[in-house]
């Protein structure tokens, strides 16, 4: 996550993708989470062409 | 010879086919993407690209018909357009900003069909319109942040990058790798006075530790002067001192010779005022004995004859005053034994004649008075006469006519000593000249006088009752008229 999500803001995370690592808009999963820069998520739907809908990660 | 055609005829067919090959053979590098389109183009990689009308290679080689296939380039490259407008910022301050945007066709198929779609033939002219396009954006971030968040903070700034430019972005499909902002002219002074209380804190503070460390040198210099002239001064003192030392020493070898001889001009003087002393103690010891002493034994003898002579005459007066003053008294005792002897004969004489005159004029009242009683109780007596006679003739043939007498006067007796008493009472100051014997002597006269009146009343008594015959009226008559009789009696 390289930019912050939150409800009126679009995030950014980076994807190792094709080789090589790629820049995606993030939009939350959940309508009103705040992801901070730096947390892992987990991309659970993509739009093309760049859009994809995250959450946090949580290892269990 | 054959041999040899043989030979140049592979070559040449080796270099045909190289040739045909090379035609028909097209190779996509990294940086690019091929777009295929015509015979057999439907089908593409990506699933998302099923009904595209073209196929898209990317990073490897496909066979192109000639004639029944087009394919073209589409550069992946990394592109930068400058921008420069002119915005209003959050806070409202216009500035003027000067940025740069990094953008390239995205690397997935989708991008690289929009892309194809929309700049395959205006590859050279992508940069004007796509600068035409951030100038927009560019405006409408510049609304949404304030100068400090485009110096500082950069977070914001891609933040709003996104939020602003996202979808058209992925209509175009190109990706934003970087927009910058390189320079903010700023007409309204802003960015300045934004530095001007951190640069003015920072001047302070020079200033001060400027000052302060000024105040320090100078106090350390004024410290080292002080000492430096503490120890001029102290210097000086000594070289003083010691001059002063020389100098006395010198003034005194000088002022030796005269010292000296002053010192011996000081005793000589001491010892002839002693002299002059002695002969003067001699001249006062002279007079003492040649004048004061005889002066002295004169005053006294002089003194203790005055005194003499006062004791003399005081003793003189004394005794005459003491003359005079019995010899008074002596007269004055025999004035008044005389006077005294005088007076206590004339009181005598008074009181002799006094008492004379008195006994004489109540002698004659009584007479008087006796004669005037007498005779009215003699008409009375013979008013009464008949009938006291008869009563008292019955009484006495009724009973013993002394007993009758006796018990009349023991009933009448305080009667008639209390109207002897009250012709006392009746004496207005009288003055007794005998003092206690004289109201003895009185009393013992009225008494008498009673005596004698109640002897009378006896005789009457009896001779009335020897007389006449009392008549018949009641007995209580009879008292009354003797208490008539004897009343005047004393």
């Amino acid at each position: 996550m390289t930019g912050r999500v939150g409800p009126g803001l679009v995030g950014e995370i980076m994807v190792s993708v094709r080789g090589g690592s790629e820049a995606f808009y993030a939009h939350p999963q959940q309508p009103d989470e705040v992801i901070e820069p730096g947390t892992q998520v987990l991309i659970v739907d993509f739009q093309a062409p760049r859009t994809a809908y995250v959450e946090r990660w949580s290892s269990s | 010879m054959e041999l040899l055609i043989t030979a140049g005829a592979v070559v040449v067919g080796i270099i045909v086919l190289a040739l045909v090959l090379k035609m028909l053979w097209r190779v996509a590098e990294p940086n690019e993407a091929l777009i295929i389109s015509g015979f057999r183009a439907r089908s593409s990689p990506g699933e998302a690209a099923d009904s595209l009308g073209f196929k898209i290679v990317t990073g490897k080689g496909t066979m192109v018909i000639p004639g029944f296939q087009a394919a073209r380039r589409l550069s992946l490259d990394t592109r930068g357009a400058n921008l420069q407008v002119s915005c209003v910022t959050k806070q409202g301050i216009p500035v003027a900003v000067r940025g740069v945007v990094i953008y390239k066709v995205g690397d997935d198929f989708v991008s690289i069909a929009n892309a194809a779609r929309r700049f395959l033939d205006q590859q050279n002219t992508m940069n004007d319109t796509i600068h035409e396009l951030f100038a927009g954006h560019l405006r409408s971030i510049c609304g949404g942040l304030t100068i400090e968040d485009m110096i500082h903070n950069r977070e914001a700034l891609t933040g709003e990058v996104r939020r602003s430019s996202a979808d058209e972005m992925s209509k175009l499909g190109l990706v934003i790798d970087s927009l910058q902002i390189q320079e903010i002219d700023d007409n309204s002074g802003y960015i300045v006075n934004l530095g001007k209380p951190h640069a003015a804190a920072i001047a302070a503070a020079a200033r001060i530790a400027e000052a302060q460390r000024d105040q320090e040198a100078t106090e350390a210099e004024q410290i080292a002067e002080a000492k430096k002239a503490a120890a001029v001064r102290a210097s000086r003192i000594q070289q003083a001192g010691y001059q002063a030392e020389m100098d006395e020493a010198s003034a005194k070898a000088t002022q030796a010779g005269p010292l000296s001889q002053a010192t011996a001009r000081q005793e000589v003087v001491v010892q002839e005022t002693r002299a002059a002393q002695l002969e003067a103690d001699l001249a006062e010891q002279r007079l003492q004995s040649q004048v004061r002493k005889p002066a002295d034994a004169k005053a006294y003898e002089l003194r203790t004859l005055a005194d003499a002579e006062r004791d003399a005459q005081i003793a003189r007066a004394q005794a005459r005053a003491r003359e005079t003053e019995l010899s008074a008294g002596a007269d004055a005792t025999r004035v008044k034994t005389a006077a005294q002897a005088d007076a206590e004969a004339t009181k005598a004489r008074g009181e002799a004649h006094a008492t004379a005159t008195r006994l004489t004029g109540e002698a004659e009242a009584d007479a008087a008075r006796a004669r005037g009683l007498a005779e009215a109780e003699a008409a009375k007596a013979k008013g009464l006469a008949d009938a006291q006679a008869m009563q008292a003739r019955a009484d006495a043939l009724a009973h013993n006519q002394e007993a009758v007498i006796a018990q009349q006067l023991a009933e009448n007796w305080p009667e008639i000593v209390r109207a002897g008493a009250g012709a006392l009472g009746n004496v207005d100051h009288m003055v007794v000249l005998n003092g206690a014997d004289g109201v003895a002597d009185l009393l013992t006269k009225a008494l008498a006088m009673g005596g004698t009146g109640l002897g009378l009343a006896r005789q009457l008594l009896a001779s009335m009752g020897d007389k006449q015959e009392p008549a018949t009226t009641t007995n209580g008559s009879a008292p009354v008229a003797v208490r008539k009789v004897d009343e005047p009696a004393p």
